[in-house]
């Protein structure tokens, strides 16, 4: 048997190689606007387009993207064990069955965030992008170790932020701290009501994009959809008429290289249907 | 100035909470880069005292470090009172 020792090597991110798999943390500084529904579904869609996806809960002692993915009765092993090397990579990730090559390592529930260091995160990151194409972190709110730990292990990041004032304040501060450490992050608006837009009540894309200055690179609406599969344990991006899983889908197509493909703006049904009245000639 | 501006906005009679949210949004986010960690601020206060301690004998328990802010600007605000000038060029002493 090979040993690893990955521990031994420089830890530049130059000495990563190209067959590695990306590591993107999901983030936002403020809790509540969709970082963990953004990571399940990005991560579904993106092994239903036939890569090797490991999405992992850095949530330590608050752990949901397990129940959010369903897959919260099939938990032996953690994040905690995996990175102190106390299980295999192998052994932490729950294989889901719906979707083929996607997997989830959960967070521990019983521990405290300091339990890892961002030092440690940095091996663990070399062992686990040997083993997939996508590694998705779920990061905690706040700006402390958690995010400390979910950064250290990441070369790309994707901040989502929802179009209120609090929200893309902290995303502010997130998007700098990130600059900080040589990551140039993507952005993800979630949440949007577009009837909220249209009449003026709601920050649009556009002003979010303006005060954030980074590239967009998804817009989700407020859909029930992901309550409902929220309460069942149902991968959102399984939903074909679920609004905010086509946006998410797009989402991961756009990571996996389809960089052209539009963003769509979220519109009210109203909306909509004057559209489509205009495309074919009913009145004006 | 900003009070003028939510005037106006709550004024007219389109509910257009989204304008007042991006104005303050902008505000905030530049109010939050003026502001200056401790650390910093302690740092700045030592090296201040100690260039001005090469030209001027200062009361360091006296010598006072602040930031002000208005609507439209911030200063930077350095208070010592001077004991004596020192006579020495400084160029020439054995800093
Ligand atoms: N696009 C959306 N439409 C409707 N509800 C959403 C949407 N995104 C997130 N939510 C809901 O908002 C809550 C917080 O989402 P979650 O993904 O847990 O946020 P975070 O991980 O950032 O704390 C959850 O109840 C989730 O179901
Ligand atoms: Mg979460």
């Amino acid at each position: 048997m090979i040993p690893l020792t990955p521990h031994l090597l420089p830890l530049t991110p130059y000495t990563r190689c190209i067959l590695d798999g990306r590591i993107i943390v999901i983030t936002s500084g403020k809790g509540g606007v969709g970082k963990t529904t953004a990571t399940a579904s990005i991560g579904a869609a993106l092994a239903m387009e036939g890569k090797r996806v490991v999405v992992i809960d850095m949530d330590i002692g608050l752990r949901n993207l397990d129940v959010v993915m369903g897959l919260e009765n099939r938990i032996i092993y953690n994040v905690v064990d995996a990175v102190k090397g106390k299980c295999k990579i192998k052994q932490a990730a729950i294989k889901d069955r719906r979707i083929e090559n996607l997997y989830l390592i959960p967070a521990s529930q019983s521990d405290n965030k300091n339990v890892l260091s961002p030092e440690e995160m940095v091996g663990f990151r070399e062992i686990i992008s040997k083993e997939f194409d996508y590694v998705l972190m779920d990061c905690p709110a706040g700006i402390e170790r958690g995010f400390e730990n979910s950064v250290a292990a990441a070369d790309e990041a994707i901040v989502i932020c929802a179009p209120e004032v609090s929200s893309v304040r902290d995303a502010d501060r997130v998007i700098g701290l990130l600059y900080a450490r040589s990551i140039t992050p993507k952005l993800v608006v979630n949440r949007i009501v577009p009837e909220m837009v249209e009449r003026g009540d709601m920050l649009n894309h556009s002003d979010v994009v303006d005060v954030l200055s980074i590239e967009l690179i998804g817009l989700v609406p407020m859909d029930d959809q992901v309550v409902v599969c929220t309460n069942t344990g149902m991968p959102l991006v399984l939903q074909k008429k679920s609004l905010a899983g086509e946006a998410f889908r797009r989402i991961a197509l756009r990571i996996n290289g389809m960089a052209d493909l539009p963003i769509e703006v979220p519109q009210s049904q109203s909306r909509f249907w004057k559209k489509l009245g205009t495309r074919l000639g009913l009145g004006k | 100035m900003f009070n003028d501006f939510l005037k106006k906005v709550m004024g007219s009679n389109k509910s257009d909470s989204r304008e007042v949210a991006k104005k303050r949004l902008k505000f905030a986010l530049i109010y939050d880069k003026l502001e200056v960690s401790d650390d910093i601020l302690n740092a700045l206060h030592r090296d201040i005292v100690e260039v001005i301690s090469r030209y001027f004998e200062i009361d360091h328990d006296a010598f006072k470090l602040d930031i002000r802010r208005s609507d439209d600007f911030s200063a930077l605000i350095v208070n010592t009172p001077i004991l004596s000038a020192k006579h020495k060029d400084p160029r020439h002493s054995d800093l």
